[in-house]
């Protein structure tokens, strides 16, 4: 190993405090044989040009370079190394101007530092070795799993910059939450008008051949790692075929069997052939398995299997497909992004509100089903006595910023606490309104405005409260009554609730399979909370939406061009991926199979070869902290870069 | 200008250190702790390199070693460093919940409350051995964790061997 030492006077900033003919004498005096070059600027124009010129001549295949911070320069001079024909990790710099000349006042002792640093970084140098950068293929094609917001504008922007993407939703429609709102904040646009172009575009659009809508579908299993990630999607049965159906609703009449829409809340009823609601996409209703008599083979009329939907049907009886079975695909991409959405706390929670067991106690997500000309209403406002309410009761803050539920903000419930206060105002005019609120969060340049029509309207009310536990609501006839601290008697006809946001239920489930995280209140836990919100900590998953934290339909939009962006500039088509090489690994002729490293690796990068009883490490998931080599009780994980020997000898020359 | 201490001698350091022990009362006055500094690479090493920018003097007897993560000090190299002739050693992290890593900090912690267990039974005091947090921003306290470092380590004298 013939190595050289480059000592930069970086102009006079390191040789006014350390004396560059000093070092070179001792350096050499202790390191016989050693190459010693000093110059004025290395990483100038110049400098690199030397420094690759004089690599070529002399022949050295080991570098110490002596200047600046490597975290300034470092790749500057690997990148010389590698034009000069050397491997770039054949060297070691040494940080002698912000961490000596700089900060040592006595100029002996500062040459005598410098000097033991680069006696180190010679005896460090001497034991590396090449590191290569691997290159494997990848694809560039994403599944986006969840059709809301976040979903469908991911879906949409990668596949018009030509990736192939398939989304995945569990229920039978597209659009999430918002298709259900009859009104948005804080403009009040209509809520399905509103998704129309996205999900238009997605549909039918110039790139809709690059996208695969699977509904009624979920993750059942992911194997694989960035880049190359396997996806199993089980789809359960719509029993309409998509294609063939046109819509028009004839078969939904003559059903004979009815149970509650889960889509309405349960408020009404829907047919066992039906549409979520009217206007869902793709326009084609599924049929409910639990409640159609053909597919439990009971028999509506002697022994004539139920056909009612088959004869209604204009188009003919293959648009039903009654043998449709659940269904495994595969699909294979590189990345995932999760946009699944988020959930309502259950209010039932704070038992004293009366949720659930009060009527006209309403959630807020019933309510906006209320509000919903295609809701079970149609969009009037009636109690469960078919009145239409005089007064109401808006709960803000249910289970939010509460240590016993929620400790968080969900920072979107005042903003349409103040919609339904425009919308019943519209409807009915006297309605008296009161607003119960812990504390009023309307951030954003465009959200006051409903706030201060609320403000500014005499018969609305506002009620600052300290604690939802001192709420309780009582039924007296058909009159709901407040009690505020056991004092306060308010009454009302009808009380919303506004909850804080939660995680969809699934989302613990979909960790499990993914293997990623979840933060300590179960929503999907970024890479960085602030600057890379948009990563899971596993490779390749991203995270768009309000699966990851409470947000609104704008945040959530961004979030799905945010990681469009991931995969992207993370993959790009036709293009290798490349691996750094400083990655741990394990020799697997040593590894004793105690798992000690896969319990501290934080990127989930190491897996268990059953057969062979040896840890393996995904380098293409392992970051290179190097965690799992301070960790093995062998020492046989081998950190690149940082080996055991590498920072052994560095101990021992800075010692001698 | 050759002065011996440019000079790489092998067997000095365990010579020193048990004449400057046994002579404790002169030798202290000019005892020049050796300090191995462990930091990680993207605070701790940074805000060494905050503290130099700003050109903030602090004693030069703390050698950093740079890591990728605090999670990379395997507690061998403190306990080899003492062997070798350290006389003090600092391991410093990302602040908790900082670590570019996400946990690499917490593993360190964790290593470091068992280790100093360990060098108490060997008879190595507590304070020669330093953990503690900087930030990429925090150069003035890099810079006072040096300097406490540094004369809680004079103050102990030599380590012994
Ligand atoms: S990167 Fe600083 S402690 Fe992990």
């Amino acid at each position: 190993m013939k190595t050289a030492v480059y000592f930069c006077n970086c102009g006079s900033n390191i040789s006014e405090k350390i004396n560059p003919e000093i070092v070179e004498n001792t350096v050499k005096m202790n390191n016989p044989g050693i190459v010693f070059k000093s110059y004025g600027f290395l990483c100038s124009e110049e400098g690199k040009e030397f420094l690759k010129k004089d690599i070529e001549d002399s022949g050295v295949n080991a570098l110490v370079i002596s200047a600046c911070s490597p975290r300034d320069h470092e790749k500057t001079f690997m990148n010389v190394l590698t034009s000069a024909g050397l491997n770039p990790y054949m060297m070691q710099m040494i940080n002698v101007r912000e961490q000596v000349a700089w900060v040592t006042e006595d100029k002996d002792r500062a040459a005598e530092k410098a000097i033991n640093y680069i006696n180190a970084a010679i005896s460090r140098v001497n034991l590396q070795e090449p590191l290569e950068n691997k290159e494997i293929d990848v694809s560039p094609n994403a599944v986006v799993v969840g059709a809301g917001p976040a979903g469908l504008k991911t879906a949409l922007s990668l596949a018009e910059a030509g990736r192939k993407v398939t989304i995945v939703e569990k229920s039978p429609f597209i659009g999430g939450l918002p298709v259900r709102y009859e009104e948005i904040f804080p403009n009040m646009e209509c809520g399905p008008c509103m998704l129309e172009p996205i999900m238009g575009d997605a549909l039918h659009g110039n790139s809709s051949e690059n996208i695969e809508f699977l509904t009624l579908s979920e993750i059942d299993g992911v194997v694989g790692s960035y880049g190359n990630f396997t996806v199993k999607i089980k789809r359960s049965p719509r029993y309409v075929d998509i294609e063939k159906c046109i819509g028009c609703a004839e078969c939904i009449e003559p059903c004979p069997v009815s149970s509650g829409n889960p889509f309405n809340c349960g408020i009404n009823k829907r047919k066992a052939v039906d549409f979520s609601f009217v206007g869902a996409l793709p326009n084609v209703p599924y049929i409910n398995a639990e409640d159609c008599i053909r597919l439990n083979n009971k028999f509506k009329n002697g022994d004539v299997l139920c056909r009612s939907c088959i004869d209604a049907c204009p188009v003919g009886e293959d648009v039903f497909k009654f043998d449709e079975k659940e269904e495994i695909l595969e699909r294979n991409v590189g990345s995932i992004i999760l946009a699944t959405g988020s959930d309502l706390y259950d209010c039932a929670k704070i038992p004293s509100l009366g949720y659930g067991k009060i009527s006209d106690v309403y959630n807020s997500m019933e309510f906006e089903r209320i509000l919903a000309s295609n809701g079970p209403t149609e969009g009037k406002i009636k109690t469960s006595g078919g009145k239409e309410p005089r007064s109401f009761a808006i709960v803000h803050c249910v289970g939010s910023l509460d240590e016993n539920h929620k400790e968080y903000c969900s920072g979107i419930c005042c903003e349409y606490a103040f919609k339904f206060n425009h919308i019943i105002r519209n409807k009915i005019p006297s309605a008296t309104i009161y607003h119960l609120y812990k504390e009023m969060v309307i951030p954003g340049k465009e959200n006051a405005g409903l706030y201060k029509h609320a403000a500014e309207d005499s018969n609305t009310y506002f009620i600052r409260i300290n604690d939802i536990n001192g709420i309780t609501v009582k039924e007296e006839g058909d009159k709901k009554f407040f009690y505020i601290d056991g004092a306060e008697k308010i009454s009302v006809d009808a009380v919303i609730l506004c909850p804080a946001s939660v995680p969809g239920k699934d989302t613990g489930k979909l960790a499990g399979i993914l293997e990623t995280s979840l933060d300590k209140n179960g929503f999907f836990e970024e890479l960085h909370s602030r600057t890379d919100a948009g990563r899971s900590k596993i490779k390749g998953i991203y995270v768009a939406g309000s699966c990851h934290s409470p947000m609104d339909i704008k945040e959530a939009m961004s979030e799905g061009i945010g990681a469009t962006g991931y995969v992207l500039s993370g993959l790009v088509q036709g293009k290798k991926l490349s691996i750094d090489p400083i990655t741990a690994v394990v020799d697997s002729e040593k590894c004793s199979g105690c798992k000690v490293c896969i319990s501290v690796c934080p990127y989930k990068a190491i897996s268990f070869n059953e057969e062979k009883e040896i840890s393996i490490i995904n380098e293409l998931l392992c970051q290179g902290c190097g965690t799992c080599a301070a960790a093995c009780p062998s020492a046989v994980i081998k950190a690149n870069g940082f080996t055991n020997e590498e920072i052994f000898a560095e101990i021992h020359a800075i010692l001698a | 200008m050759q002065n011996s201490f440019f000079i790489k001698k092998k067997e000095n350091s365990n010579a020193d250190a048990f004449n400057s022990g046994t002579k404790k009362s002169c030798e202290t006055v000019s005892f020049e702790p050796k300090i191995i500094g462990f930091l990680c690479n993207w605070c701790s090493y940074a805000g060494a390199d905050k503290a130099g920018t700003a050109q903030k003097p602090y004693p030069p007897n703390v050698s950093v070693i740079r890591v990728m993560c605090s999670g990379r000090i395997d507690p061998q190299f403190i306990l080899d460093a003492f062997q070798k002739g350290a006389d003090g050693v600092m391991v410093l992290a990302c602040h908790p919940g900082d670590c570019h890593y996400k946990e690499g900090n917490y593993r360190a912690v964790q290593r470091y409350r068992l280790l100093l267990k360990l060098l108490k039974q060997f008879g190595i005091e507590a304070e020669r051995c330093r953990f503690d947090y900087v930030s990429a921003g925090e150069g003035d306290r890099f810079v006072s964790v040096i300097n406490e470092t540094v004369k809680a380590v004079k103050k102990l004298g030599p380590l012994k061997r």
